[in-house]
C-alpha cells in the first residue's frame, strides 16, 4: 500500500520515519512542468489512443450491439474513455495533467478516424476538466482512491450533462436521461476511478513510475 | 564517405527559407572542444542504499577522446547523463560533487548526448524537421536552423533528402540521423552511449565512421560508453574503467589501461580485443529436453519438425495517425522462401538488416502467418498430436503452439508474463499442465545455471538488459518445446550473457530440439549446422549471384493525396479545418426540429462538392460515424416520451450534422502541421504542443508493440482463448505491458529531448522557434467563413 489518508507534505513528515505512508507530491512550483512530465503525459495519451482504437474496433461494436435493447447500459462503458484523465492526473500530479492527457488521447482518436468527428475534442476537454476540478478541490495534495473515484464520476457528469444530453440522447424522456447519467457516473467512478487508481499503483510497483510521485511512494514504503 | 551534395529541400511550405541552388557540403565550423572537470561526483538515486556513481574525479582535456567501460551496472550511462546535465530527468536522488564543462555547470547547446537505441531520439516525421529540433529549442532564426540542418546531415553523410520520412529509415540510418540531430547544435562535448550496440556489423561500421569523421572535423571532446571495446580502441586516446561500485578502477592511455585490466574486464563481461572469445556456458542437456521426447515415434534426430513451403509475406501499412497526406505502399518482406527446421540441428538465418530474418523466424515459430504459402509441422513434431497438427501452425491454439515452440524476439525485455522471475519461467509449464514438481525442479535448475536464482523472487521489470535476455531464454525453453527460435539473441549483450545464450543453443540441440537463430554474430553462426542466407526477402543460394535488392520506397516519398480536384478542404490549413469541425459540434444543439435538421444537412450536402472535391467518399473511415448515427436514432426512438419515429430521426440527423463533415475534414489534417499552427498562430505554450506532436509520432510503434506482446503471450500458452473473461484478462495484460513500455520510452525520449534543449527556453531569454511557418491563406479564411455559415444554419433557420 502506498496511498494514505495523510494530507501532509512529505517535508513535514520527514522527522517522523515511523509514518511511511505519505502522499508524494510533484516538485514545486506546481505549474512548472518538467520536460518528462509533458512527454510522459503525451506518451500515455498516445498509448491510450492505441487502446481506444482497439476497443472501438474490436470490443465496442459487440458491446453496443449487446446493449442495443437497453441503450443506457452502453453508457456503462463510458469510464473506459475517462481513464487517461484519471491516470494522467494521478501520475503527474500537476494542475492540467488530466486535461492535457485526455485532450491528446482525443486527438489520437480524431486523427485516426472515429465515430464522433471533432466532438471527441470537446468531450476530451469536458472529461479532463471534470477530473481537474476534483483535484483542485483537494488542492492537489490528495491522490488516493477517493479522489480518483470522485474525479471519474465528475468527469462523467461533465461529459454527459454538457454534451451527451444534447447530442446523443436529446430526445430521451427526463427519466431516461437521469438513468443514462447514473450509468455514466457509475462507470466513471468504477472503471476510470478505481481502475485508474489500481493501474497507477500497479505501474508504480514495476518501477516504471520512478520519476514521478507514485514511484517515490513505492520507494519510501520499501525503505522502511 | 559523406555525400558531396545535399539535395534541395522540396517542402513547399518552407521553400522561402531555402536557397534555390544546390548547396555544397560546408566545412563544419572549426572550434575547440570543451574541458570537462568532475570533482568527487557521487550520485545515489532515492530508494537505493549504495551510490551508482561514487567519488568520481576526472579531468578531460579539450579535444580528447575518452572511452568509458566497465561491467553492466557500473554506472557508465549514468556518468554520461551527469555530464549532459540530464541526470535528474528520469530519477530523483542525492547528487554531490560537481560537473563542470568549461568551468560552468553542464547545460545548454555545448553538450550533446546520443543514446543507445536509435529510435529514442526521433521527434518528427521528416528527416529535416527532426534535425531541426535542437536549433528550434534554442530559439534560432529559421534561416540559421535550416543551414545547420543541411550541414549536420552532410556531416554524417546522410543518404536522403530532408523530406524523407523518418519511419522509413533503417536502424543505422536512424542512428546517423540522431548524430546529425546532436551535431546541429555544434556541441563542444559529444557524449555517446553505446551508439552501435543495437546495429548489425555493416550498419555499425558506417555509423562509427560517421561519428569519428564528425568528431574529428569539429574538434569536439568525445566521451563514449561501450562494452564492445575492439572497434573503438584505435579511435580513442584514453580508457576509463568503472567498477561495479561505480568507482574509477583504471584510467589512462588505452594500451596501458588494457594491459592492466583486460582480463579483469573480460571476466566481468566486457568484450576486450586481446582476450579470446567466450565459450558457451555448460547447460545440462536435461534442462532443454523436449517434453514430448519420451513419446513413441517422436523426433528422431534429423526429422523435420517444421517446414515453410514457399512462403511470402507482404506487409500492409499500419493504421496511422500520421496518414493524413501519405499512402504507404505494402512491403514485400519475404518472397517465395522455403526453410526447414530439423530435430537436433541448429539453423542460422543470416543476411543484412531488412533482409527478412525476423519475418522468417517469426513464421517458423508459428507466431505470424504468411501471406502466401504454408508453414506446417513435420512428422517429427506433429506425431501423436491429433487433428490440430494437420493445420498450418499459425492457426494452432495458443496451448498447442506453446507445447511445440519456444520463441524469444529481438526485444527480450518485452517478454514479461508474470510477477516474479520464477513464476514467469514456470507459467508456460503450468499452463500446459506439465507435472508440477518436475517443472519446478527444472525451472530452478535453469535459473541456477543462467545465474538468475538469486533473482527468482524479483519482479522481472527490475532486471538489467542482460538478465532479461536470460530470463526470456529460460521462459522459452523451460516447458520443453521441440523448436526453439531466437531472434538476434546476442545483439548488444556482454560476454556473460553471450555464453548463456550459446550454452542454451548447444544444450537444446544436443537434447534433440530444432534451433533457429536469426543473427549477425559470427561466433553464434559458427555454432550452427546449416545456414539460410536471405537477401531482400529471398533465399540466396550459394551458387547464384546476389540479386539486386528491389526498389523499396515505402513511405519514403510523399504521394500527394489526390491529383484530382481536392476541394477547398484540400487547400486549407489544419487550423481552419479543425475550427470548422468544432463549430459544427457547437451548432448541432440548436437543431430543435426535423425541418431545421433537414435544412442544415441539405446545406451541407449542397456545399460538399465545393469543400471536399469530387471523388469517392472514404466509406471505411465513415462507417463508424454512420453506425453511431444509426444507434443514436434507434435509442432516442426507443426511450423518447412517445416513441415517435421523428424523435429518433431528429436525434440521428443532429449527430450526423457534425460527425460526417467532422470525420471527413479531420482526415485532411496533418498533426505535425497542426502543431506548428497551434504554436505560432494560436500561441499555445510551445512545450506541450511539441511533446504532443513528438508522442503522436510514436503511435505506430506502440501499435506494433501491442502486436508483439500478443505474439509473445500466444507462444507462451497465454493466448486469449474463447471465453469473454479470458479475453478481458488478456486485453488487460496487454494494456499493462504496453503502458510499461510507453513509460520507459517516454523516459528515454525525455532524456534525448532534454539533451537537445527541450526545456532550454525555461532558463534562457530566447523562446522556442519553429522551423516551418504556419501560413494562413485566403482559402483558410474562406473555409472558416463557410464553416461559420453552416454552423449557424440551425439558428438562422429556426428564426425564419
Amino acid at each position: 500500500m502506498t496511498q494514505t489518508r495523510s494530507t501532509k507534505l512529505p517535508r513535514q513528515n520527514a522527522g517522523t520515519p515511523r509514518t511511511p505512508r505519505t502522499t508524494a507530491l510533484a516538485t514545486r512550483p506546481l505549474m512548472r512542468w518538467r520536460g518528462i512530465d509533458l512527454i510522459t503525459a503525451a506518451m500515455l495519451a498516445v498509448a491510450f489512443g492505441v487502446m481506444f482504437w482497439g476497443f472501438d474496433t474490436f470490443i465496442y461494436p459487440i458491446l453496443s450491439t449487446a446493449t442495443a435493447g437497453f441503450p443506457p447500459l452502453g453508457e456503462l462503458m463510458l469510464g473506459v474513455w475517462l481513464v487517461p484523465a484519471v491516470v494522467g492526473a494521478l501520475v503527474i500530479r500537476r494542475p492540467g495533467a488530466a486535461l492535457f492527457t485526455e485532450l491528446v488521447a482525443a486527438n489520437v482518436e480524431l486523427f485516426l478516424g472515429n465515430k464522433w468527428g471533432a466532438a471527441v475534442l470537446l468531450s476530451g476537454v469536458l472529461q479532463g476538466v471534470g477530473v481537474e476540478l476534483v483535484l483542485a478541490l483537494f488542492r492537489h495534495r490528495r491522490f488516493g482512491v477517493v479522489v480518483a473515484v470522485l474525479g471519474g464520476a465528475l468527469s462523467a457528469v461533465f461529459e454527459i450533462v454538457f454534451y451527451e444530453w444534447q447530442s446523443y440522447v436529446g430526445e430521451y424522456s427526463s427519466m431516461w436521461k437521469a438513468v443514462y447519467l447514473g450509468c455514466g457516473m457509475v462507470s466513471g467512478a468504477v472503471i476510470a476511478g478505481v481502475g485508474g487508481w489500481l493501474l497507477v499503483r500497479a505501474l508504480a510497483r514495476t518501477g516504471a513510475l520512478n520519476a514521478f510521485p507514485p514511484g517515490q511512494e513505492v520507494r519510501e514504503s520499501h525503505l522502511i | 564517405m559523406p555525400s558531396p551534395l545535399v539535395r534541395k529541400f522540396v517542402s513547399p511550405t518552407s521553400s522561402e527559407t531555402m536557397p534555390p541552388e544546390t548547396v555544397r557540403t560546408p566545412a563544419p565550423p572549426a572550434m575547440q572542444g570543451a574541458v570537462v572537470e568532475l570533482r568527487d561526483l557521487t550520485w545515489r538515486p532515492f530508494g537505493r542504499r549504495e551510490p551508482v556513481l561514487a567519488d568520481i574525479s576526472l579531468r578531460i582535456e579539450a579535444g580528447s577522446r575518452v572511452l568509458v567501460s566497465g561491467p553492466s551496472g557500473s554506472g557508465k550511462s549514468t556518468l554520461l547523463r551527469a555530464l549532459a546535465g540530464v541526470l535528474s530527468t528520469t530519477e530523483t536522488g542525492d547528487l554531490t560533487g560537481s560537473v563542470l564543462v568549461d568551468g560552468s555547470p553542464a547545460s545548454g547547446s555545448s553538450v550533446a548526448l546520443m543514446m543507445q537505441d536509435p529510435g529514442d531520439a526521433l521527434v518528427a516525421g521528416r528527416v529535416g524537421r527532426d534535425v531541426a529540433f535542437g536549433p528550434e529549442s534554442f530559439g534560432m532564426a529559421r534561416g540559421e536552423i535550416w543551414s545547420r540542418v543541411r550541414s549536420a546531415l552532410a556531416c554524417v553523410g546522410f543518404p536522403y533528402d530532408q523530406d524523407h520520412a523518418t519511419s522509413a529509415l533503417s536502424g543505422g540510418e536512424t542512428q546517423r540521423l540522431a548524430l546529425a540531430g546532436v551535431l546541429a547544435l555544434t556541441p563542444r562535448l559529444v557524449l555517446l552511449d553505446e551508439p552501435t550496440s543495437m546495429l548489425d556489423p555493416a550498419a555499425a561500421t558506417v555509423v562509427r565512421e560517421a561519428i569519428i569523421d564528425a568528431v574529428r572535423a569539429s574538434g569536439a571532446t568525445l566521451v563514449m560508453v561501450e562494452h564492445q571495446l575492439s572497434d573503438w580502441v584505435h579511435e580513442v586516446d584514453r580508457l576509463v574503467v568503472l567498477d561495479s561500485a561505480g568507482r574509477v578502477s583504471a584510467d589512462g592511455p588505452v594500451a596501458m589501461t588494457l594491459a592492466s585490466s583486460a582480463d579483469h574486464l573480460a571476466a566481468q563481461g566486457v568484450w576486450v580485443p586481446s582476450v579470446a572469445a567466450p565459450r558457451p556456458l555448460h547447460v545440462p542437456r536435461a534442462l532443454c529436453m523436449p517434453s514430448r521426447a519420451g513419446l513413441a515415434g517422436f523426433g528422431r534426430p534429423g526429422s523435420v519438425l517444421v517446414a515453410a513451403e514457399s512462403v511470402s509475406v507482404v506487409r500492409g501499412a499500419r493504421e496511422s495517425v500520421m496518414s493524413a497526406n501519405q499512402r504507404a505502399k505494402p512491403v514485400e518482406a519475404l518472397q517465395d522462401v522455403c526453410a526447414e527446421v530439423r530435430a537436433g540441428q541448429c539453423v542460422a538465418v543470416v543476411g543484412p538488416s531488412g533482409a527478412g530474418k525476423s519475418t522468417l523466424t517469426a513464421l517458423l515459430a508459428g507466431v505470424d502467418a504468411p501471406t502466401q504459402g504454408l508453414v506446417r509441422a513435420g512428422d517429427g513434431l506433429s506425431h501423436g498430436m491429433g487433428r490440430q497438427s494437420r493445420e498450418v501452425v499459425d492457426r494452432w491454439t495458443s496451448l498447442a503452439l506453446a507445447a511445440g515452440f519456444g520463441w524469444v524476439p529481438q526485444q527480450a525485455e518485452q517478454v514479461v508474463v508474470a510477477r516474479t522471475v520464477r513464476e514467469d519461467v514456470l507459467s508456460t509449464s503450468r499452463r500446459l499442465g506439465l507435472d508440477d514438481d518436475a517443472a519446478q525442479a527444472r525451472v530452478d535448475a535453469l535459473l541456477e545455471v543462467l545465474g538468475l536464482s538469486a533473482l527468482s523472487g524479483v519482479d522481472p521489470h527490475f532486471l538489467s538488459g542482460g538478465e532479461q535476455r536470460r530470463l526470456a531464454l529460460a521462459g522459452a525453453i523451460a516447458h520443453g518445446p521441440s523448436v526453439l527460435v531466437l531472434d538476434e539473441p546476442s545483439v548488444g549483450q556482454d560476454r556473460l550473457t553471450w555464453s548463456a545464450v550459446a550454452g542454451v543453443v548447444v544444450a537444446a540441440r544436443a537434447a534433440g530440439v530444432g534451433v533457429v537463430l536469426a543473427t549477425h554474430d559470427p561466433l553464434l553462426i559458427a555454432l550452427a549446422d546449416r545456414r539460410i542466407t536471405l537477401l531482400a526477402g529471398r533465399v540466396l543460394e550459394p551458387e547464384t549471384d546476389p540479386l539486386p535488392p528491389p526498389e523499396q520506397d515505402v513511405l519514403s516519398t510523399v504521394a500527394p493525396a489526390a491529383r484530382r480536384f481536392a476541394g477547398l478542404a484540400g487547400r486549407s490549413g489544419p487550423l481552419s479545418l479543425l475550427l470548422v469541425s468544432i463549430m459544427l459540434v457547437l451548432g448541432a444543439p440548436f437543431i430543435s426540429d426535423l425541418p431545421t435538421a433537414l435544412a442544415a444537412i441539405g446545406v451541407q450536402i449542397a456545399l460538399a462538392p465545393m469543400v471536399l472535391g469530387i471523388g469517392a467518399l472514404p466509406w471505411r473511415r465513415l462507417m463508424p460515424g454512420l453506425f453511431a448515427v444509426a444507434s443514436v436514432s434507434f435509442s432516442n426512438w426507443l426511450l423518447s416520451p412517445g416513441r415517435e419515429i421523428s424523435s429518433g430521426a431528429l436525434a440521428g440527423l443532429r449527430v450526423a450534422f457534425f460527425v460526417v463533415p467532422g470525420v471527413l475534414l479531420a482526415s485532411r489534417i496533418d498533426p505535425s502541421a497542426l502543431g506548428d499552427h497551434l504554436g505560432q498562430r494560436l500561441r499555445l505554450p510551445a512545450r506541450p504542443v511539441v511533446a504532443a506532436v513528438a508522442a503522436l509520432h510514436r503511435f505506430e510503434g506502440l501499435g506494433e508493440h501491442w502486436d508483439q506482446l500478443a505474439r509473445i503471450r500466444r507462444v507462451r500458452g497465454l493466448g486469449p482463448g474463447r471465453s469473454p473473461l479470458a479475453r478481458g484478462r488478456s486485453v488487460a495484460a496487454l494494456t499493462f505491458g504496453l503502458l510499461i513500455e510507453t513509460l520507459r520510452q517516454a523516459g528515454r525520449m525525455a532524456v534525448a529531448m532534454e539533451a537537445r534543449g527541450f526545456s532550454a527556453a525555461l532558463t534562457s531569454a530566447a523562446p522556442r522557434t519553429w522551423a516551418e511557418p504556419a501560413p494562413w491563406r485566403s482559402d483558410d479564411s474562406l473555409m472558416l467563413a463557410l464553416g461559420l455559415f453552416v454552423a449557424a444554419v440551425p439558428i438562422l433557420f429556426s428564426h425564419m
